[in-house]
């Protein structure tokens, strides 16, 4: 069994690793992520559709790019 | 020959990588200059090893071992978002509701924080100078081999990640012979133009390989990443011109 001390430093490890990558994908905007997720749900959902899906996927990221600056400058205005 | 979607992955992934190594370079710069050359030296390059090693492996076995279509959903995925955090971050400094990226304000710092430090001498080896300019180099480079390894696997060839990797290491190499010769950090480079342009292509180079993933059938096929990025462009500028004024319009406010 290994020690407590080496599980610590194993939960630390696996921790900072999560905590990395959730900080690279993700970063200070999870509206975006999530945004890109619904985006990817509604392509999939529209793929038979020869002119929904496109149409739609470019609505939506365009209306995702506005949304996020817009959140952004909001929060900076209050700041 | 080469095609146009050829090209437009080279311009990319030449871009994101200038943008990273002058990145890279200040914090080289800074430690070079304070601690040393040598140390600093050879921090950077087992980094660069490191991120080579990365591309080669997780490139080649992601291409060999999972299915075109998953490549594509999960790289045009990550590509859209972090081409939306580019294009983001990018807007709100062209439009004045963020500080401009100032690389010789960092680089002062970074002299300033790295002179205070004693730091563990081993020899002639300076193991702070290592530590900075290895984490520095690797930290810069990871979003560099993502979207290098995103490109070459979303292709769905080992061409195209040959293709991106060289794009990657033009782009570095000229900014470290750029670095080399002027000796200080590169303020004047247009870094938040360059980053609107990253932003613009990365988004259209995502939107394009998630739908494909997911079997939406773009009209004209590959040509129709030139239609996105116009209509991607368009909305980036719309976008500048509106928050600029915004931003306009505050400050007069609150004279």
């Amino acid at each position: 069994m290994p020690s407590d001390k080496t599980l610590r430093a194993l939960w630390k490890g696996v921790k900072s690793f999560f905590s990395f990558w959730k900080d690279f994908l993700v970063g200070d905007s999870p509206v975006l992520a999530l945004g890109v997720i619904i985006i990817l749900g509604v392509a999939y959902f529209l793929r038979r559709s020869a002119v929904l899906a496109p149409v739609s996927a470019i609505i939506l990221v365009v209306i995702l790019m506005t949304f996020t600056v817009w959140q952004k400058t909001k929060t900076r205005r209050r700041s | 020959m080469i095609d146009q979607s050829t090209i437009l992955l080279f311009i990319t992934v030449a871009l994101a990588s200038a943008v990273e190594a002058v990145e890279a370079l200040t914090i080289i710069l800074a430690s070079g200059i304070t601690r040393g050359w040598r140390s600093t030296f050879e921090g950077a390059l087992l980094a660069l090893a490191c991120l080579a090693v990365i591309v080669l492996v997780v490139g080649t076995a992601l291409i060999q071992y999972v299915p075109l279509y998953i490549l594509r959903i999960v790289v045009g995925t990550l590509l859209l978002i972090f081409g939306l955090q580019w294009l983001t971050k990018a807007i709100l400094r062209q439009t004045g509701f963020k500080a401009p990226h100032d690389e010789r304000d960092i680089y002062n710092k970074e002299v300033t924080t790295l002179s205070e430090k004693k730091g563990i001498l081993r020899g002639q080896r300076d193991s702070l100078a290592f530590a900075i300019s290895f984490k520095g180099v690797l930290l810069e480079g990871m979003e560099v081999i993502m979207i290098v390894i995103s490109f070459g696997l979303a292709s769905g060839s080992h061409g195209q990640l040959g293709t991106a990797a060289f794009a990657a290491l033009v782009a570095v190499g000229i900014m470290s012979l750029v670095g080399a010769v002027v000796a200080r950090p590169l303020a004047r480079v247009p870094e938040n133009y360059m980053k609107l342009g990253v932003g613009n292509l990365l988004t259209v180079f995502g939107l394009f390989w998630m739908g494909e993933g997911v079997g939406v059938q773009w009209p004209m096929g590959d040509i129709f990443l030139l239609v996105l990025l116009a209509i991607i462009f368009v909305a980036t500028l719309g976008l500048v011109a509106y928050f600029e004024r915004v931003h306009k319009s505050q400050a007069e406010g609150r004279l």
